[in-house]
């Protein structure tokens, strides 16, 4: 079994509801190949650097994942025929870091701002 | 002009020094930020620290310029194109 990095970006104009359906889409995908969802992250809406497929703008939503290779194979697939996605990225990882967060701070900033 | 030259090299041989009485092999030579200890994880989610190591156009700056050892240099390279790829940069 390996340790994989998974993040896909989804396209901005899509409802909160949806965004669920597609993160339970993939969790119940990861589960159905023999995989292990460790973690998911939920990086929001970024401004994307170019612009990909007429968007400027992104969800980002990260798994980690424990499963064969298989289970990428099968993921990539299906990710590829997804008109709801724009990109996706698998990286082969050894080991887990569970406590970083890069992009959960610019969240509670503008939180505190709000709050202000 | 001659002389302003010299002048120039003895400058910048005087800064390079520890000291006066050091020779002109002391160089100060500057340690690679990246290997230090406690220093910060290279990785492709973490923009604000690849973003020091790349001009404003978006390339990449040589490691003769950021003092990156070779290890360090190649996992830059490599974490900035997947950075690249998922458009975070």
């Amino acid at each position: 079994m390996n340790y994989y990095e998974h993040t896909i970006i989804v396209r901005q104009d899509i409802s909160p509801i949806q965004m669920n359906q597609i993160i339970d889409k993939y969790t119940k995908l990861i589960e159905k190949n023999d995989g292990k969802l460790i973690q998911t992250q939920k990086w929001g809406l970024l401004n994307l650097s170019y612009i990909i497929k007429k968007n400027r703008k992104g969800n980002y939503i990260h798994f980690k994942i424990e499963g064969s290779g298989e289970l990428i194979r099968e993921l990539e697939k299906n990710e590829k025929i997804d008109k709801n996605l724009l990109k996706y990225l698998s990286v082969k990882v050894q080991k887990h870091d569970l406590e970083s967060n890069y992009f959960e701070r610019k969240d509670k900033q503008i939180e505190k701002e709000k709050t202000k | 002009m001659k002389r302003k030259s010299s002048d120039r090299k003895n400058k910048q041989a005087t800064f390079n020094k520890l000291s006066l009485f050091h020779g002109n092999r002391y160089k100060f030579k500057r340690r690679c930020p990246l290997s230090v200890k406690g220093a910060p994880i290279v990785d492709y989610k973490n923009i604000n620290l690849l973003k020091k190591y790349m001009s404003e156009n978006g390339k990449m700056l040589p490691s003769r310029i950021t003092n990156v050892s070779q290890k360090k240099q190649r996992q830059l390279s490599l974490s900035i194109k997947r950075a690249r790829n998922l458009a975070l940069l």
